[in-house]
C-alpha cells in the first residue's frame, strides 16, 4: 500500500517520500527518532508510525465470506431491515408512499415553496418519533436544527396534544389517568432544540452531534430545517459551496448509518432557467441532489398541498394529497383548503 | 523504496562498508541506486580492496530491484488472458448487454453516470442479483449514501424465475442474498483502505480457493471524493487517481469487475457532463450515461466510452416493481 493512500498531513508525506519511503512496508521498520531525522517533530513522527501500522494490518481469514471488516451479507441486511419501525408523518396516505414512514439509517430531503408546511412537517415527527413503543412508534428522542427560526413552541404543544389524543384513539384504549410519559409536555422536553445563526455555526453543530448522540443514545431523528438557508447567501466561492456541503452529507450519512436514526433535511426552492424557459427546482445545487437517501417534494396543486416522492431506493415514485389542520399533518378531507390571504 | 541500511537486517551482504562504498559515491537509498549507472560502479568496485563483495552487493541490490517489477506478457499471451479468465457478466437486462457488448467485462472498470433518480442504483442492484444468481462468485457493495436496499433485492428476486435450476425461492432467496456483501464507507481514506484489504484478502482466496469476489460496486464514488477535490492543494485530485489506479489493478489481478456511479454537473452553457473532472475521465474503462423521462417513465442508457463497442447508441428500458 502506498504512503499516499495514508490520512496524513502534505508536507509530511512529502518529506516522506523525497526521503525514500514509499510504500507502508518500508515504514514497518523504523523509529520515530529515525523519522524525526526528517525534520518531523517526535510526536508527530509517532503519530505517523501509529497511522501507518493501523492500515498495515492484513486481515487473514481461513474460509471466512467477509472479505473485509465491518461487512454484512445482504440477507443479514434484510433481517435488521424489517425489525426497524418508521417513523409515521401523521397522514396515512403519505405514510403509504413513504413505505410506511420516515426510515431510520436513511437521509430524507423534504423541499418545498415557502409557506407549503415544511416546518410543521419538521415538527409533527420531532413529535411522532416519541410516540411510544407500546403504541406502535420508536419512543425516542429528536434533535431541531432551527437555522430561519421558525420553530414555535406554542405550535409544537397543539401538535403534541393532538397527536397524543389521536394515537390513544387508534388504540380504543381510555386511559383514566396519562401517565407522565405521555403528556404534552414531557414531548417538549424530549426535543433537543438548537438555534443555529450562521453556516460555521451550522458546520460546527454537525461536527460535534457525533459526540452528543454518544451520550444521548436514545435519539432517532435528527431534523435540519432548513439546510439551505445559510448557504444561500455570503458564498462567493460556488466551488467551496459544493465542497462543504459535500462534507456536510458525508458526515449526516455516517450518523444515520451509524447511529440507527433517521436525518430530515428541510430544502428551499430556486429558479432555473433550462430549454428555454424557467422552473421551479431544489437549491444548493445538482450536486446536492445526491447526496440524500429519499427525496419528497411539497407543492401545491390549486388549492391543495400535495407530496410526491421524487427519489427513493425502492419505492417508485407517487404522489398523494395531505393537508396540515390545527392538529397537525392530516390526511386530506375536502374541508381543508388553504386560505387565501386577500 | 527504504534507505539501503534498511535492508542490512534481510540480506547481511548489504553490510556497513558496501554502504560506505555507495555513500562515497552518493548513493543512499535503492532509487539512488537505480539512477546510477551500474557499469561506472562496477568499474569503481574494482578499484577497491574488497571488490569481490561489493559487486556481490551490487549483484543483490539489483535482484532485489528485478523481483519489484510486473512480468512480461506478449500479445498472445493476453489474447489467451482475456478468452480464458476475462468473462462478461450479464446486467441482467438485456438493452444495457447488449450495448456494452455482452455485459460488465472482468478486469474493467465500468462507470455509470447520470442525473439524480435516473436508475442508477437500481441498475447496480439489478446487476449484483443477476450476478449472485448465476454463483459466479461474491459481489461486494459499497455503499456511500445509504441507498443499498435488501427489501429491494428481495422484491426483485421474487419477480425473475431462474429456469435452469430447480430450487424452492426461500433457498434461492437465501442462496443469492448470502453472497452479496455490503459495506458502508463514509470517507475516501476508509475507501482505500477497503480496498487493499480486498486486494490482500482475494490474493488469499486464490492459494485456499475459497469463493471468490467477481463483482465490486461503488455506490457512488463521487460522494467521496467531491469534498475533497478543488482548492488550493491537489491532494484531493491525487487520491482520487490512487483510488481510479487499485481499483484498476484490483480488476485485472483478480479478474473482478468493477462498477461505479458518478453523478453529473452542469457545465458551460447549461449542458450536463460527468463529474470529477477531466482527470477522472480517462480512468474508467467504459462510460455508460442514464437518463430518465419522467413523463413516460422510460430511461434511457447510452454509451459514451467504450473499449471495444461503438459509441453514441443509446437503449431504452423501464424500472418496474
Amino acid at each position: 500500500m502506498e504512503i499516499s493512500c495514508l490520512p496524513i498531513s502534505a508536507s509530511h508525506r512529502a518529506k516522506l517520500l523525497s526521503a525514500g519511503y514509499t510504500t507502508l512496508s518500508s515504514l514497518s521498520s523504523v523509529s520515530p527518532p529515525q523519522l524525526s531525522h526528517l525534520n518531523v517533530a517526535l510526536q508527530e513522527a509517532v503519530d505517523i508510525l501509529k497511522v501507518s501500522s493501523e492500515s498495515c494490518r492484513v486481515e487473514v481469514q481461513d474460509g471466512a465470506v467477509e472479505f473485509c471488516k465491518g461487512a454484512q451479507t445482504a440477507w443479514d441486511m434484510l433481517s435488521e431491515e424489517q425489525a426497524l419501525r418508521h417513523i409515521s408523518t401523521g397522514s396515512g396516505d403519505l405514510d403509504s408512499i413513504l413505505g410506511g414512514g420516515i426510515h431510520c439509517k436513511e437521509v430524507t430531503e423534504i423541499g418545498g415553496v415557502p409557506g407549503i408546511g415544511k416546518t410543521q412537517l419538521g415538527i409533527q415527527l420531532a413529535i411522532n418519533v416519541q410516540i411510544p413503543y407500546d403504541f406502535g412508534g420508536l419512543g425516542g428522542k429528536a434533535i431541531y436544527i432551527d437555522t430561519e427560526g421558525s420553530f414555535m413552541a406554542e405550535r409544537a404543544y397543539q401538535i403534541a396534544e393532538a397527536s397524543i389524543l389521536d394515537t390513544f384513539d387508534n388504540f380504543g384504549c381510555q386511559l383514566k389517568e396519562i401517565p407522565e410519559k405521555l403528556k404534552a409536555e414531557s414531548f417538549l422536553a424530549n426535543i433537543f432544540y438548537f438555534r443555529i445563526c450562521s453556516y460555521t455555526e451550522q458546520i460546527a453543530l454537525i461536527n460535534y452531534l457525533d459526540q452528543f448522540l454518544v451520550e444521548h443514545k436514545d435519539v432517532k431523528i435528527v431534523i435540519i430545517d432548513s439546510v439551505t438557508f445559510h448557504f444561500r447567501q455570503d458564498f462567493d466561492d460556488l466551488a467551496l459551496r459544493t465542497r462543504v456541503l459535500g462534507g456536510m452529507s458525508q458526515k449526516l450519512m455516517n450518523l444515520a448509518k451509524k447511529f440507527s436514526l433517521s436525518v430530515v433535511l428541510m430544502n428551499q426552492v430556486t429558479t432555473k432557467f433550462t430549454e428555454g424557459s424557467f422552473h421551479l427546482t431544489l437549491a444548493l445545487g445538482d450536486s446536492w441532489s445526491h447526496s440524500c437517501t429519499n427525496r419528497v417534494i411539497l407543492y401545491w396543486n390549486g388549492n391543495d398541498r400535495y407530496a410526491y416522492l421524487d427519489k427513493s431506493p425502492y419505492l417508485r415514485p407517487a404522489s398523494v394529497h395531505f393537508s396540515v389542520t390545527g392538529k397537525g399533518i392530516r390526511d386530506a378531507t375536502s374541508q381543508c383548503k388553504r386560505v387565501r390571504m386577500m | 523504496m527504504p534507505p539501503l541500511k534498511n535492508l542490512e537486517v534481510e540480506f547481511p551482504i548489504i553490510d556497513a562498508n558496501f554502504q560506505l562504498f555507495c555513500a562515497s559515491n552518493g548513493i543512499f537509498s535503492v532509487e539512488d541506486f537505480l539512477v546510477h549507472d551500474i557499469y561506472a560502479l562496477t568499474v569503481l568496485a574494482d578499484r577497491e580492496a574488497n571488490s569481490e563483495v561489493l559487486k556481490q552487493g551490487i549483484a543483490q541490490v539489483h535482484s532485489i530491484v528485478d523481483k519489484l517489477h510486473q512480468p512480461w506478457f506478449n500479445g498472445l499471451e493476453l489474447l489467451e488472458d482475456v478468452n480464458q479468465n476475462k468473462y462478461f457478466l450479464s446486467t441482467g437486462c438485456e438493452g444495457i448487454d447488449k450495448l456494452l457488448g455482452g455485459g460488465l467485462r472482468q478486469g474493467q472498470l465500468t462507470e455509470i453516470v447520470g442525473p439524480s433518480s435516473s436508475g442508477k442504483t437500481q441498475v447496480c442492484l439489478c446487476t449484483a442479483l443477476h450476478v449472485a444468481d448465476k454463483n459466479l462468485g461474491a459481489v461486494m457493495y459499497l455503499d456511500t449514501c445509504n441507498s443499498f436496499s435488501p427489501k429491494r433485492i428481495a422484491d426483485m428476486i421474487s419477480q425473475y424465475s431462474n429456469d435452469f435450476i430447480k430450487e424452492g425461492k426461500e433457498r434461492r432467496l437465501n442462496r443469492i442474498m448470502r453472497s452479496i456483501i455490503c459495506r458502508s464507507v463514509f470517507d475516501i481514506f476508509e475507501l482505500l483502505g477497503v480496498l487493499n484489504e480486498l486486494a490482500s484478502a482475494s490474493e488469499h482466496k486464490v492459494k485456499n480457493l475459497g469463493t471468490r469476489l467477481c463483482l465490486l460496486i461503488i455506490d457512488s464514488i463521487s460522494f467521496l471524493v467531491t469534498p475533497i477535490l478543488g482548492g488550493k492543494d491537489s491532494q484531493g485530485r491525487m487520491l482520487m487517481s490512487s483510488c481510479g489506479t487499485l481499483l484498476k489493478k484490483l480488476a485485472n489481478e483478480h479478474n473482478i469487475s468493477v462498477l461505479v456511479t458518478n453523478h453529473m454537473v452542469r457545465g458551460e452553457g447549461g449542458i450536463l457532463k460527468p463529474a470529477l473532472g477531466e482527470s477522472w475521465k480517462s480512468i474508467p474503462h467504459v462510460q455508460l450515461q442514464l437518463s430518465c423521462d419522467r413523463v413516460r417513465n422510460i430511461c434511457q442508457a447510452t454509451v459514451l466510452k467504450h473499449t471495444f463497442m461503438a459509441s453514441g447508441v443509446p437503449a431504452e428500458f423501464a424500472i418496474h416493481e
